[in-house]
């Protein structure tokens, strides 16, 4: 018997059949919805760097003496930056193995992979999503701490010159506000630069560079909003009030 | 065991694979279309005897059929069937690679010395196979694939599954590297004159 009759006889015999074309069709969407699902997390844990980037106020802290690089890698989620590493590299694994991967080189699919994660990073962030997602993470993960809380530990800190609160009281030259521990200061805002947009207004989030006088009073050098979504809605309603 | 004849010249490729799908009679017409051009390979690539070779070629249009669900249109068969011939090769190779470095290299050995058909056509082919031989496999593979086989940059990217700029590349550093062991093996002279 020749090879090839031999070929359809073990194929005759021992009834194999080819996979089915589902098979295949399930494999190559799966990889695909891998590919997706790792690259819209990376485009997430990018997100969460932009927006731990922009929660660090590098110029207001860098009067007490650290350098920026210092400042960068104390508030840097290392967590984030693992996490948009691997799911790139699982990205570029899932698409690899699509059907055609293998037409492209691997600095190719690196680019495509690391330049989506931050066009989609960057839209979930300007849309306020980073922010929501990390605060979320952090409330259902016990190891995490959010940078808002990180934010809230720099500031918290009377005796090196920064404080921050909700404004509880405004009167003709101070403020009283409660820290984030609830305690209630006397801010003397005497020949104090106040940045825009801080409006000093009742329940409004700012911060403050300056030098504790007392367990209770606070001499304010510079004033500051605290950033972040109310300082984006503040800004949102007062252009909304300047059009009208 | 009844057999209808098929005129297998009739068909192309594609309608060959489409028709096997109905017909396992198709399917040996895809095996003799094939055959005699992927034992060359086997044999070029691998050094193996008859007997291995059609061992590889049988477990390979297994997996072909198999996998034939798989076959993409836009694709060329004979890359499809390569591709699948290539990986049981070197994955027969590493096997027995693995069993003794010592004993395949004393199989292969002999294998030149028995095989008529690895016997000197002319010295100038057996001196290119010694060549050959001395290559690492991912360029020697690929100097086959373009010159002794004649396929394109696109079929050897979809056998190897590598980037058509890859095939270039490797292409190019194993030119080298092949010149450099003629050179080292005294050989260069005798390729480049007749």
């Amino acid at each position: 018997m020749n090879n090839k009759d031999k070929i359809i006889e073990i194929i005759k015999n021992q009834n194999i059949k080819p996979k089915p074309k589902w098979y295949f069709a399930f494999k190559n969407i799966s990889v695909w919805l891998f590919y997706i699902f790792f690259m819209l997390i990376g485009a997430i844990s990018f997100s969460v760097i932009l927006f731990s980037i922009q929660q660090t106020d590098f110029e207001l802290l860098s009067h007490l003496g650290h350098s920026k690089l210092e400042l960068f890698l104390s508030v840097l989620p290392f967590i984030w930056l693992i996490l948009l590493i691997i799911f790139i590299l699982g990205s570029l694994f899932a698409i690899y193995n699509s059907k055609r991967g293998y037409k492209f080189t691997f600095s190719k699919l690196i680019a495509i992979n690391v330049g989506l994660s931050i066009i989609f990073g960057t839209i979930f962030f300007v849309g306020g999503g980073a922010a929501w997602f990390e605060n979320a993470f952090a409330i259902r993960t016990g190891f995490y701490e959010s940078i808002q809380k990180r934010k809230q530990k720099i500031w918290q800190n009377p005796q090196k010159g920064n404080l921050a609160g909700i404004i509880n009281k405004v009167e003709n030259n101070g403020l009283e506000i409660i820290d984030f521990e609830n305690k209630k200061w006397i801010i003397n805002i005497d020949s104090t630069f106040i940045a825009n947009p801080v409006l000093l207004e009742k329940d409004e989030k700012i911060k403050i560079i300056g030098s504790k006088i007392n367990d209770s009073v606070f001499k304010a050098k510079e004033i500051y909003p605290w950033g972040g979504k109310e300082m984006r809605n503040k800004r949102r309603n007062k252009r909304r009030n300047k059009n009208k | 065991m009844i057999r209808t004849k098929i005129n297998c010249r009739k068909f192309s490729d594609s309608e060959l694979i489409l028709k096997s799908i109905e017909d396992l009679n198709f399917f040996s017409c895809i095996y003799m279309r094939y055959e005699k051009k992927l034992k060359n390979y086997i044999k070029k690539i691998s050094g193996f005897d008859d007997e291995e070779i059609e061992d590889i070629l049988q477990n390979s249009f297994i997996k072909v059929w198999r996998n034939i669900n798989s076959f993409d249109h836009s694709m060329k068969l004979s890359s499809f069937i390569y591709r699948i011939v290539h990986n049981e090769t070197i994955s027969y190779w590493r096997k027995a690679n693995a069993k003794s470095q010592n004993e395949l290299s004393y199989v292969l050995n002999s294998n030149k010395e028995q095989n008529s058909e690895y016997k000197d056509k002319t010295p100038k082919i057996n001196h290119i196979k010694k060549v050959l031989d001395l290559l690492p496999i991912k360029y020697k593979e690929v100097l086959i694939l373009k010159f002794l086989e004649n396929l394109d940059y696109q079929e050897i990217s979809d056998i190897l599954k590598i980037p058509e700029g890859t095939v270039a590349t490797r292409i190019n550093r194993a030119k080298k590297a092949f010149k450099k062991i003629a050179d080292e093996k005294n050989l260069l002279e005798k390729l480049i004159n007749k």
